[in-house]
């Protein structure tokens, strides 16, 4: 799974904020042979901070992270799948990103 | 990094401490807290995800944040009045770092 590095006009090494970015993944599941996708994810440096406080646990923290706003859900037809595997595969397309809360509802919520 | 504020670094702001014991105490004082801009992304997740949640977790964000490294403390001296003045003790970062995100409040 890669980001592409684009687009050309905006310097990623400097750039701040959440913006929607080329994203490849191998879309595969169990029956089925995988195939390469290429679709619109995000990306980006949000604000985040942590400040003392006089009360436990004596630190606040603001953390919001570049994660989808809005996406539109997409469906492909994997090939050489079993003949009892549905062929196909759905995934989320992102059409605006933003800082904010990771919503453990619909993301699966990773720090490294 | 220091000059476009990307990464994570030592902030000053002040913080103000009233305490109503024995009187009115109170004092402003400069701590340190620790800002900045930290890589994060969301993808769509693999089918490992999906199954693991019942498809419920279709997006997976990968995220670090600005966090606190390393605290001290610091003793400051509280103002009551023209004779007398009430110790306490405040904590300040002393450094700073993109490490784990506060996955229950962020």
């Amino acid at each position: 799974c890669v980001f592409a590095p684009k687009p050309s006009n905006v310097n990623l090494q400097t750039f701040t904020g959440c913006a929607v970015r080329e994203f490849t993944f191998l879309a595969k599941k169990p029956g089925c042979r995988a195939m390469r996708i290429t679709t619109d994810a995000c990306w980006g440096r949000c604000e985040t901070w942590e400040k003392p406080v006089l009360d436990p646990p004596y630190i606040e923290a603001h953390h919001r992270v570049c994660t989808y706003n809005e996406s539109k859900l997409v469906t492909v037809k994997l090939q050489h799948c079993a003949a009892n595997i549905s062929p196909f595969y759905t995934y989320p397309k992102a059409i605006r990103c933003d800082c904010g809360v990771c919503l453990t509802t619909t993301t699966e919520c990773e720090t490294v | 990094d220091e000059a476009s504020g990307l990464g994570c670094h030592l902030h000053s702001f002040n913080v103000t401490i009233k305490s109503d014991r024995r009187g009115s105490c109170h004092g402003t004082y400069i701590v340190q807290a620790c800002v900045g801009y930290c890589e994060s992304s969301a993808f769509p997740s693999k089918y490992s995800v999906l199954l693991a949640s019942s498809f419920k977790h279709n997006i997976t964000s990968v995220s670090q944040c600005c966090t606190i490294a390393k605290m001290q403390k610091i003793k400051v001296c509280l103002h009551c009045g023209a004779s007398w003045h009430e110790n306490m003790e405040l904590f300040t970062a002393k450094t700073c770092q993109c490490d784990m995100c506060r996955l229950s409040r962020y």
